[in-house]
């Protein structure tokens, strides 16, 4: 079956699941590969690749590039978070699907209420994209912000390679995670805006230099209705 | 330890001998780079080599030669000059620049208190040549340019270097601790 | 006319000097049009202080002299005979001659690694230093990893990366501590 064949071998022989469209002749004019036996990422089950590793590297470059990209024509720093986070928002959308049917079929449901879904993001989210969770979990002390929770990481992934310069200080480039992390949450029902915010400078400051708080503010009706099921889902 | 080529610079600048050990490359060749280094001046034919190329081309090769060796000279003291500044700026005015290597050679500089500079090429595995160096100066230098009554004091144009004491001693011990 | 093997003194008087310690003293990198991009001293009291124009000449020279000790390479390549290298047609070309990799003077050593890109990696030590070949690596890996990723560094461009400042100073401190 995953023998190889030469790439303009008929498909029929051994691989009755293979589309007939994809039949390498194409391919090998566009340039574009694929796998001898006919399987694309496509056709790869949902819940297979879910340990495959990625290359930092390349990730690294991409975003580099990402970054690179958002700047051009941008107004400020503002403008260039806003850029960033639209770029992980859909991102955040088709991951909450992805991980929900990953889960095992008893727990598999959305997230109901404001603390499941900030511990699926935690997690879930997390262990998915970064390999590891978040550090922390914490909702805002400030009792005229009732709306408002943190998830915290001590180094972003993202931010890795990434040093700021110094006129751009206010800059985080997690914007694009707190761009998924809206995305998340608007998937779940749970309308936010999320920013990322540097807080490295501060206390711990010279532990974790990259240290960087993902503030999730909930819209009122997400808190009123939370307040009427009363937290329990 | 094999020695490609020895050079001597006077406090003018000027390349007063040159030397080289290497076999002459091929009569087609035209790299600038891999002919002997001969003096202008006191053009000799290499020793074991009676190499005559055809007559009609002599001449014109010959000048050829002469001026790509003398530009070799000069690139290599501007080479050696620059470093030793630099050395000098960076390690303080006591610093002396000893030598580099590329992946191909080496090259090897010692310079007297009467900023005479001699200079060595040699392979890359060679260790350091200063203390030959220096011993050329001491031993062969001053014993047979120096001490020599005919020797003029200002070796313009390299004379009085090519004498046949000095040529013949360095000859022989560089081609001793080869 | 034999030359006897006596020991010069101009070396002992700086033998001891050397080995009070084991120390990288800094680092420069030059962009491939001769331009310093960055440069960082690790330890006060290695090299003297230079303002940094007088860095950005010396980069510049150094850039030059640089590529003269390629050219000055006085082995003739294999294949530097033009007739036989077209009569091999498509022949592997020879590695073309690196220019020059390490200097050393009486106070430092000086190693200097080109990238394929052309950018030259100038690491200071001390003259006893060991391992460089491997500090030069890491020091190339960090670059390529907080410079080459960084979003907001420009190519050929002065480096200013808080990342790359900091990693590779504490990695330096390491080696200069142990």
């Amino acid at each position: 079956m995953s023998q190889p064949r030469p790439p303009n071998a008929p498909s029929a022989s051994g691989n009755p699941s293979a589309p007939p469209q994809k039949e390498p002749s194409s391919s090998h004019t566009t340039g574009l590969r694929y796998p001898s036996n006919g399987k694309t990422i496509y056709h790869r089950h949902l819940s297979r690749s879910k340990t495959a590793e990625l290359s930092q590297a390349s990730f690294a470059y991409l975003f580099s590039e990402m970054v690179t990209y958002a700047q051009r024509r941008v107004t400020g720093i503002q403008d260039l978070e806003k850029r960033l986070n639209t770029q992980g928002h859909p991102l955040g959308l088709k991951l909450l699907d992805l991980l929900l049917i990953r889960e095992p079929p008893r727990s598999q449901s959305r997230p109901l209420n404001i603390i499941t879904l900030l511990h699926f993001i935690k997690i879930n989210l997390w262990q998915h994209l970064f390999g590891r969770q978040a550090d922390r979990l914490e909702k805002s002390s400030d009792p005229d912000a009732p709306d408002e929770y943190m998830i915290i990481d001590n180094e972003p992934l993202v931010n890795a390679y990434v040093s700021v310069p110094k006129e751009m200080s206010q800059l985080n480039c997690a914007a694009f995670v707190a761009g998924i992390i809206e995305g998340v949450c608007d998937g779940a029902v749970f309308p936010a805006r999320v920013t990322a915010h540097s807080v490295g400078s501060k206390e711990e400051g010279e532990m974790w230099p990259g240290k960087t708080v993902f503030l999730v503010k909930f819209q009122p009706e997400v808190l009123e209705r939370e307040a009427l099921i009363g937290g329990k889902g | 330890m094999v020695v490609y080529s020895f050079y001597i610079f006077d406090r003018h600048t000027e390349c007063i001998y040159s030397k080289s050990w290497l076999p002459p490359p091929s009569v087609s060749s035209h790299d600038p780079l891999t002919n002997p280094p001969t003096h202008p001046q006191h053009q000799q034919p290499p020793p074991h080599q009676p190499q005559q190329p055809p007559q009609s081309t002599t001449t014109t090769t010959l000048t050829l030669t002469q001026k790509q060796s003398s530009d070799n000279a000069k690139l290599l003291f501007g080479t050696v000059f620059s470093l030793r500044n630099m050395v000098r700026k960076l390690g303080g005015p006591d610093d002396a620049f000893i030598s580099y290597r590329t992946a191909q050679y080496k090259l090897h500089y010692y310079e007297t208190a009467s900023s005479l500079r001699f200079v060595m090429l040699t392979d890359v595995s060679t260790l350091s040549m200063r203390n030959v160096l220096h011993q050329i100066y001491i031993n062969l230098w001053v014993e047979y340019v120096v001490k020599n009554p005919l020797s003029p004091v200002e070796h313009k144009g390299g004379e009085g270097v090519r004498n046949e004491l000095f040529e013949l001693g360095l000859d022989q011990f560089v081609r001793g601790l080869m | 006319m034999c030359v006897s093997l006596i020991q010069p003194p101009i070396h002992q008087s700086h033998r001891h000097t050397k080995r009070l310690s084991r120390t990288v003293f800094a680092l420069i990198i030059i962009n491939k049009a001769g331009g310093l991009i960055y440069n960082r001293t690790f330890h006060e009291g290695g090299l003297n202080k230079i303002s940094t124009n007088e860095l950005l000449v010396l980069a510049g020279t150094f850039h030059g002299v640089h590529a003269i000790t390629a050219r000055l390479n006085p082995i003739p390549t294999p294949g530097a005979n033009r007739n036989s290298a077209s009569s091999a047609g498509t022949m592997m070309r020879p590695e073309p001659p690196s220019g020059l990799e390490v200097l050393e003077s009486e106070n430092f050593r000086l190693q200097c690694f080109t990238t394929l890109t052309g950018i030259k990696f100038l690491l200071f030590t001390d003259t006893t230093q060991t391992n460089v070949d491997l500090t030069m690596r890491r020091v190339y890996e960090m670059y390529t990893d907080y410079v080459m990723k960084n979003p907001f560094y420009q190519l050929e461009m002065p480096v200013r990366c808080d990342m790359f400042d900091r990693k590779l100073l504490s990695y330096i401190r390491e080696i200069n501590n142990r």
